[in-house]
């Protein structure tokens, strides 16, 4: 009934469908990468083995903006170390020399390790577009088994190739067991 | 725990109490408490006191927020600059003896006690008692007004009641007094004896010189005074005597350094005296003894007679010995030990001392005094001097009768000039019910004490250094006693008070003192006044010397004493003054309880002591209490075992459980004197002691007695010096095992093992401090402890953190016992300041750098960036650094009905450090600075103070010269001088911290015959 | 193309017929049913315990330092030895979830969660104890690299400095770590939350969590760098805290074998803590079938091994006392042994050195009873290697004369007690209202997360039942 109050005023967002089983879900993903969609996307409960190959994803980011963090964090450590201790304020603590590198190792590698973490984690963040807390999805109720068995590709009404009835067989032949327009 | 129970910690107890009301309230006032004295006398120094009291504030209130209040000079007094001290020359009495002092005083406010180097009783240095003394000047707890019956009244009441009391010159009347040598006392004393035809005057000392005198009265027929010329002895013999402790010789000051003088070891050419030392409880001149022999106190005269017996073999004058022999418990090593003292003493004939302790009987000493003329060293080692305010009596006789017959009723007045007899006079007296028996009875005392409680009048007494006085020294140097400032209460002088009985009207004291000397500088007077103020010393004036004969019939009379011998197998009490607090005039004062017994290092208590072996006998142990019942009294007192402790004798110091004390002083030990009788004032024979089983906790600050074979303190007798003088290195130390990273050192040129890291080094920049510290001329006596926490502000904790091991002292001395026996072992001190090492352990592992290097070498504490972690506490090898566990200044300055009193004892020149803070040696940073800036000042370009302008604190008050201090940078100044020396060595060398202050190894010169 | 997908069966790691939908239900029910009785029993007691601690801490920073039994040689007690006690039981948890993901170890699934929380309570105790052990904790800010009037810096040479840093950053990458893993589990838990304020909370916590892939893609990648930043954290941490005491050169304290050694111990405490924790909570929550024997068998053979490594350097310490000559570290060793501690030294013997060889047994790693034992007397062993090293050492170290004894007040005790209050108060929360296992993480090591699972039939089957039974 909510579906039907939308379908009155909400334009399409996507074709969401529902497969059985992780297998179907990527033989599935295979059709609609292999068919030319841009704009879809696949949901499941846990990550996938094979599925990033099935819909031919490049290598993730995260991993430049992680190294970018450790670096700030590594050089960031160091100066700021040689130059308290040997520029700003020198001080004869214990005889000991001004510019002192063996001491500086353990702050200057627990400053890398903690902005590349702060790196990996925003990062991932970042590249995700979350936090986002509203999602056309979540309108679909059947979707709540996305996050607990069920097996999901959506396809979206902004691809250039999109036409619902297409789609819709598409998804069909691909044996889904459900198949729900989403609206915004 | 217990402690709390029978022992709260004043300091802290008493704040809770107070809760710091009057501090609150103080601080919220424009002006402090004494400012009300402004209306009532207006002299320039309490004004400048009551600045000072309130500069004083702006450092004791740094708890977190400094409140700083500070009242300007509404008109500069000339010659004063604000911050410079200005030091004024006085001197110390302490019973009938005057100690030389120079006292720093900040706007006009004493703050540290130092000697007089024109003074030879001093020689610049002081003991214990002359350095606590600001505390005392400054103890809230002193006697605010003087009192009728108990009530309030006033010094103008008391002399109206003197001029009409007095005016009937056939009284009856008691005069008790301390001694006294000051010549303008001694003078108004004959003005009263004459006015008053029928007044006793007798001086009562409970410890004092008595015995001695009247063994010079048994030997020579007169009264005299003995003194012993260290420095002349090439031996000396001391039966019993303690004569470096100040509790058991008032001279000690002029003693030790004679002694150590005596001992100064720089070369192998150079000689050094031979100590031995006979004696019960193990004392701290048996702690420096090069031969030691443990012997119960009451078979010491049996071995002084034995020894003359045997001397009189070889020399003639003591006839009357020949034939003696005595039995000993331990016989053979006795005998032993005699016939060595006979070899020395006849082949050092005329450079050799032989002494008694000053509580022996009066036989003793005359024997004593016998020996020593026939040895020829009267006159010589030893001189005997007539000292004009002697009394031609034997004082504790005439003490004895003159309490009998105030019991008899016989006086109608008493007076008492500052002794307080219902605590110390002997237990069979009963003092206090004898007082009952009078209907006048006047007290002078600075406390309201156990004889002050009891009497018609208290007069509160003026601190030396609040009022005018004069003296003379152990050896007669003639001194004016000069205050600094006027009375914190306006408490009189005894000259004041003894004037006012004789002559029944007010007298100012400075008036009193200046009649006396105008006697003596009839023309000319004005200049040479002004001239002994300055210097502190008169250079006219001095004891007699006599040369003796013995007395025709002491021969008879020697030969009685001598049959008389009857040997004990017993238990043996012996009874000591308290070597903290004396007879216990000194027990309110927190600095002296606090310091460690220099051998038990035991403080806020006093203790029986006995060896191992009787201990084990009776079955007790350390901090387990005993019963000790004499004849004529018992007492519960918690046993300390004392390795070296003569067997089968107990030792109880006197002077500690004090009721009528002051808040510090009050239930701090067992009160002894109730053992203690005209009969017995030394020793007790055959006493009963049975244990309680009773656990009482003490509080000690050194669990651990043996240096565990580590070569801290590195020692070796003079042969064996002269042998091998690098006996102290490494090396030596432990046994040819090589000293790390040396050998690369060498072959570098370094005079350091080379460290990981190329260290900074020094010194670019001049001067450079270093301290050197001679192991062979310390004694351990702990003035330089007393010294420093008076100079660098450092607090009293209490017991109960002492016990804690909190204690705060920034030099502490350790004393370790040496040799494989219990009964007799060694016993070697170590004083340990921070050792100011170039690579400092504490200062690298700091995380907010509070602790760094100065240029000029010193580690420095940064309190006010200390966040407190303690982590450099526990990365300091030598255990130098202390901690604030709680905010213990703030306690000890804040606590009771008058704050601001104590607060004016703290020197301005250091910070009053605040809770959670580490604090430590500093070199006196603010010593040094202050040298330094008066040398730019004076050179305009040079910081480089000449050798000797600094000064520590510690090596200061030191009176065997044990500290030298310096600049390291000058060759030829003093401490680079004993740096070089080939006995110097560092602490913990082997950990490579770079110390600067470096150890002189210990020698002793034994007899080895006597090994 | 069937050649790229090669199916290895491989021993069950969730026993039982568990179904995805059986897995999420069997977890994420926990949080979201009424809150049993018990629940609130333990929290309150834990509450207790915490108010206690609290009030002692203020106490403490009222009255001063004076009030442990802190004295002069002794200036580190009973705070110190709890904050490394702390430190080391928080490794297992970044351990299992970091150092046994890039080993591809899959049974760290069950329990990663549960221990990862486990971690982060634990260093919040620990941290507590460096910031109340100082003498004024108002201005304990001074060991941060903050720029001031007084134009001071905090002195990076020290260890205790390094600590500062090791364990804050620790702690972060811990926190964020547990909270990455945490968002698709709280989209879970959002999606099934019935009540409106449960589904705004998951909602906002989880983000707006889709299971998108591409989002899965970058977060796997993300997880994998976390992860391979966290193992070297875990074995710096330990290691830096190590330095606190081989950096000085107090005996007993100074020696090089502390790094390895400690964190030996720390894995070796760390992982008896889980265990202990684990034991309870799989009864209490019926979770048998994923914390499983096998699993509690694997963990018990990674005590043992650090177990073993810890009995190896105290060998190693006597060794070096004797072997070096080096008269005060000998005269430590010699009062460790005899010395006034020496009955400390001797628990720590039988809890550190007896207790991990029972665990050679097969039978006693896969007794839980046993297993919960020897996981508490390992925690009490490590308590007492904190206490020999800490206090012993700093007792009777070079200079005879200061040698004195440290024992602690009342406060000092019950402080440590009340920080198991603040522990658990933590714990319980977690255990309540956060899915105590990473159910994505068990669904992706179920066998069924395979695509060729299903090109076996009887697979086939069972999932497409199972979706129907969901379907209903």
């Amino acid at each position: 009934m909510s579906n039907q109050d939308k379908q009155e005023q909400n334009k399409l967002h996507g074709i969401l469908a529902e497969f059985r089983n992780p297998k179907e879900l990527v033989d599935a993903a295979k059709e609609v990468n292999q068919s030319g969609y841009k704009n879809y996307d696949a949901y499941t409960p846990f990550p996938i083995h094979g599925l990033d190959k099935a819909m031919s994803l490049k290598q993730s980011k995260v991993g430049w903006i992680v190294l970018l963090h450790g670096l700030i964090g590594f050089f960031g450590a160091l100066t700021l170390m040689i130059w308290v201790m040997g520029y700003e304020y020198p001080l004869n603590i214990s005889g000991k020399p001004f510019i002192n590198i063996p001491i500086y190792v353990p702050i200057t590698f627990e400053l890398t390790v903690l902005l590349s973490a702060f790196g990996a984690t925003f990062g991932m963040l970042f590249l995700n577009g979350l936090p986002r807390l509203h999602n056309p999805l979540f309108n679909v109720d059947r979707f709540d088994k996305a996050s607990d068995d069920g097996f999901f590709i959506c396809i979206e009404a902004e691809d250039a190739l999109f036409a619902e009835d297409k789609v819709k067989k598409l998804f069909r032949d691909a044996g889904a067991a459900n198949i729900d327009e989403v609206y915004e | 725990m217990s402690t709390e129970e029978t022992h709260p910690n004043y300091w802290k107890s008493l704040n809770e109490l107070a809760e710091n009301e009057e501090y609150k309230k103080f601080l919220h006032r424009e002006f402090p408490e004494n400012a009300s004295e402004l209306s009532s006398d207006v002299s320039r120094r309490s004004f400048l006191r009551i600045m000072g009291a309130s500069i004083a504030l702006a450092g004791f209130a740094a708890c977190r927020r400094p409140v700083q209040k500070i009242l300007p000079y509404t008109k500069q007094p000339e010659d004063i600059v604000q911050g410079e001290p200005i030091y004024y020359a006085s001197a110390m009495p302490f019973q009938d003896v005057l100690t030389g002092l120079v006292v720093e005083a900040h706007e006009g406010r004493p703050t540290k006690v130092e000697g007089n180097t024109e003074h030879p009783s001093s020689h610049g240095n002081t003991n214990i008692y002359g350095q606590a003394a600001i505390l005392n000047l400054y103890d809230p707890d002193r006697s605010h007004y003087p009192r009728k019956g108990g009530q309030r009244s006033s010094w103008n009441d008391f002399v109206s009641f003197c001029s009409q009391h007095f005016s009937d010159t056939n009284r009856n009347i008691a005069f008790i007094s301390e001694a006294n040598s000051s010549p303008t006392y001694n003078g108004i004393k004959q003005k009263v004896l004459d006015k008053f035809s029928n007044a006793t005057w007798v001086t009562y000392e409970p410890f004092g010189e008595d015995n001695r005198i009247e063994g010079t009265q048994l030997a020579f027929g007169q009264r005299l005074r003995t003194k012993n010329h260290y420095d002349k002895a090439k031996v000396v013999v001391s039966l019993d005597d303690d004569f470096m402790n100040p509790s058991e010789n008032k001279n000690s000051v002029e003693d030790i350094y004679n002694f150590s003088q005596a001992r100064r070891v720089r070369s192998t050419e150079d000689e050094m005296n031979r100590l031995y030392m006979v004696e019960s409880t193990f004392s701290l001149t048996g702690s420096n003894a090069d031969n030691r022999l443990p012997l119960k106190a009451s078979e010491l005269d049996k071995l002084i007679y034995n020894l003359a017996a045997e001397l009189s073999g070889h020399v003639s004058g003591l006839e009357a010995f020949s034939g003696y022999n005595a039995n000993f418990s331990d016989n053979e090593r006795v005998h032993d030990w005699i016939n060595s003292l006979v070899e020395e003493l006849i082949e050092h004939k005329g450079e050799a001392i032989v002494s008694a302790g000053y509580e022996h009987a009066p036989e003793v000493h005359s024997t004593i005094a016998a020996i020593n003329v026939a040895l020829q060293n009267a006159g010589n080692t030893v001189t005997y001097h007539d000292v004009p305010h002697f009394d031609d009596q034997n004082n504790r006789e005439a003490f004895a009768s003159v309490v009998n017959d105030m019991k008899a009723g016989q006086y109608d007045t008493v007076v008492m000039v500052g002794t307080n007899p219902v605590f110390t006079a002997p237990a069979d007296l009963d003092f206090a019910s004898a007082l009952e028996n009078v209907d006048q009875s006047i007290h002078l005392s600075q406390y309201v004490n156990e004889t002050s409680d009891k009497v018609n009048w208290h007069v509160n007494r003026a601190h030396f250094l609040e009022a005018w006085g004069d003296g003379y020294s152990f050896s007669g140097t003639r001194s004016v006693v000069q205050p600094l400032i006027s009375p914190l209460f306006s408490g009189k002088s005894e000259i004041e008070f003894l004037n006012a009985i004789a002559e029944g009207k007010n007298a100012s004291g400075h008036d009193l003192v200046q009649q006396t000397w105008q006697g003596y500088y009839s023309n000319g007077f004005h200049d040479k006044w002004r001239k002994i103020l300055h210097d502190g010393v008169d250079t006219g004036g001095h004891f007699e010397a006599v040369t003796p004969s013995l007395d025709s019939n002491f021969t008879s009379k020697a030969k009685q004493f001598t049959t008389s011998e009857s040997g004990n197998n017993g238990i043996e009490l012996v009874i000591r003054p308290d070597s903290q607090l004396f007879d216990g005039r000194f027990s309110n004062n927190g600095w002296l309880q606090e310091l460690p017994e220099p051998i038990t290092k035991l403080t806020w208590d006093n203790v029986a002591l006995m060896s191992v072996n009787t201990a084990k006998k009776l079955g007790v142990d350390s901090e387990r209490k005993i019963n000790v019942k004499t004849d004529n009294g018992e007492l519960k007192i918690v046993v300390w075992v004392q390795p070296g402790h003569a067997d089968n004798s107990i030792t109880i110091m006197a002077g500690q459980g004090r009721k009528k004390s002051g808040r510090v002083g009050n239930d701090n030990g067992v009160d002894a004197y109730p053992l203690r009788t005209t009969s017995n004032m030394f020793y007790h024979s055959d006493i009963s002691v049975s244990k309680t089983g009773e656990f009482y906790a003490l509080a000690c600050t050194q669990d651990h007695q043996s240096m565990e074979g580590r070569a801290l303190i590195r020692e070796a007798s003079l042969d064996e010096y002269r042998e091998n003088p690098g006996y102290s290195s490494y090396e030596e130390a432990y046994h040819g095992a090589e000293l790390p990273g040396e050998k690369e050192a060498k072959a570098a040129g370094e005079d350091f093992p080379i460290p990981l890291f190329d260290a900074l080094n020094y010194p670019d920049y001049e001067p450079q401090w270093g301290m050197s510290i001679d192991l062979n001329a310390c004694i351990g006596c702990g003035v330089c402890t007393i010294a420093c926490q008076a100079e660098n502000n450092i607090p009293v904790i209490g017991k109960k953190d002492v016990r804690e091991g909190r204690e705060m002292h920034w030099i502490r001395t350790d004393r370790y016992y040496k040799g494989d026996t219990t009964d007799n072992p060694e016993a070697v001190h170590q004083p340990v300041p921070c050792m100011q090492c170039e690579l400092a352990p504490c200062e690298e592992v700091c995380p907010v750098a509070a602790t760094t290097h100065s240029d000029d070498g010193m580690n420095q504490m940064t309190y006010n960036r200390c966040i407190g972690t303690r982590y450099c506490l526990n990365n300091c090898p030598y255990k130098v650094r202390r901690f604030n566990f709680f905010n213990f200044s703030k306690d000890f300055l804040t606590s009771g009905s008058d704050p601001e009193i104590v607060q004016m004892a703290m020197n301005p020149d250091v910070t009053i450090r605040f809770r959670g803070v580490m604090e430590k040696c500093t070199y006196c940073a603010q010593r040094t600075n202050h040298a330094k800036i008066k040398t730019k000042q004076k050179t305009g370009h040079s910081i480089k103070p000449p050798d000797g302008m600094v000064e520590t604190a510690c090596q200061q008050a030191c009176p065997a010269d044990a500290i030298t201090f310096g600049d390291l940078t000058d060759n030829n100044s003093i401490v680079s001088t004993d740096k070089m020396n080939e006995r110097t060595y560092l602490l913990l060398e082997e950990l490579n911290t770079r110390p600067r202050t470096s150890y002189m190894a210990k020698l002793r010169n034994p007899n080895p015959n006597l090994a | 193309m069937s050649k790229t997908y090669e199916f290895v069966p491989e021993r069950p790691l969730v026993k039982g017929d568990h179904t995805f939908g059986s897995i999420t239900a069997l977890i994420s029910d926990t949080p979201l049913k009424p809150t049993p009785k018990l629940w609130y029993v333990a929290f309150g007691f834990a509450n207790l315990l915490l108010l206690m601690m609290l009030a002692l801490v203020g106490y403490l920073i009222w009255e001063g330092l004076g009030v442990w039994g802190l004295n002069n040689p002794a200036g580190w007690g009973w705070a110190i030895i709890n904050f490394v006690w702390w430190v080391g039981i928080g490794h297992a948890g970044t351990l299992i979830s970091a150092i046994l993901y890039l080993f591809r170890q899959n049974w760290r699934t069950a329990i990663n969660r549960f221990a990862e929380a486990m971690t982060i309570f634990a260093v919040m105790c620990a941290g507590l104890f460096p910031a109340i052990h100082v003498g004024r904790i108002w201005v304990i800010y001074w060991v941060f690299p903050i720029p001031n009037q007084m134009m001071v810096w905090p002195n990076f040479s020290s260890p205790l400095l390094w600590d500062v840093f090791a364990v804050s950053t620790y702690f972060t990458v811990s926190l964020i770590f547990w909270y990455v893993g945490l968002i698709p589990d709280l989209a879970t838990l959002r999606d099934r939350a019935k009540s409106k304020m449960a589904k705004m909370a998951y909602g906002i916590f989880s983000l707006g969590w889709t299971g998108s892939f591409r989002d899965w893609w970058n977060y796997e990648k993300a997880y994998m760098i976390l992860a391979g930043l966290a193992t070297p954290l875990v074995l710096s941490v330990h290691t830096i805290v190590s330095f606190d005491f081989s950096v000085s050169l107090i005996p007993g304290w100074h020696s090089t074998i502390f790094p390895p050694y400690f964190v030996a111990g720390a894995i070796y405490s760390g992982f008896a803590m889980v265990l202990s924790l684990m034991i309870i909570a799989r009864k209490i929550y019926g979770l048998e079938d994923i914390m499983n024997i096998d699993i509690m068998e694997r963990m018990n053979i990674v005590m043992m091994a650090t177990g073993n490594l810890v009995a190896f350097s105290y060998l190693m310490e006597g060794f070096m006392a004797w072997y070096s000559g080096y008269i005060y570290e000998q005269g430590i060793f010699y009062l460790y042994v005899v010395g006034p501690y020496a009955w400390g030294f001797w628990v720590l013997m039988f809890c550190n050195v007896i207790n991990p060889q029972f665990l050679w047994f097969k039978k006693v790693r896969r007794n839980v009873t046993l297993t919960f034992m020897v996981s508490i007397i390992a925690n009490i062993g490590m308590w007492f290697e904190r206490f020999m090293i800490a206090t012993a050492s700093l007792a009777t170290d070079f200079m005879p004369s200061s040698w004195d004894f440290y024992a602690p007040t009342w406060i000092d005790v019950l402080t440590y007690v009340g920080t198991f209050g603040l522990f658990f108060t933590f714990f319980l929360l977690f255990l309540r209202f956060l899915p105590m296992v990473a159910i994505a993480e068990v669904k992706a090591v179920m066998p069924q997360a395979d695509p060729h699972y299903y090109e076996s039939d009887e697979g086939e089957e069972t999932s497409t039942e199972a979706v129907e039974v969901e379907n209903k």
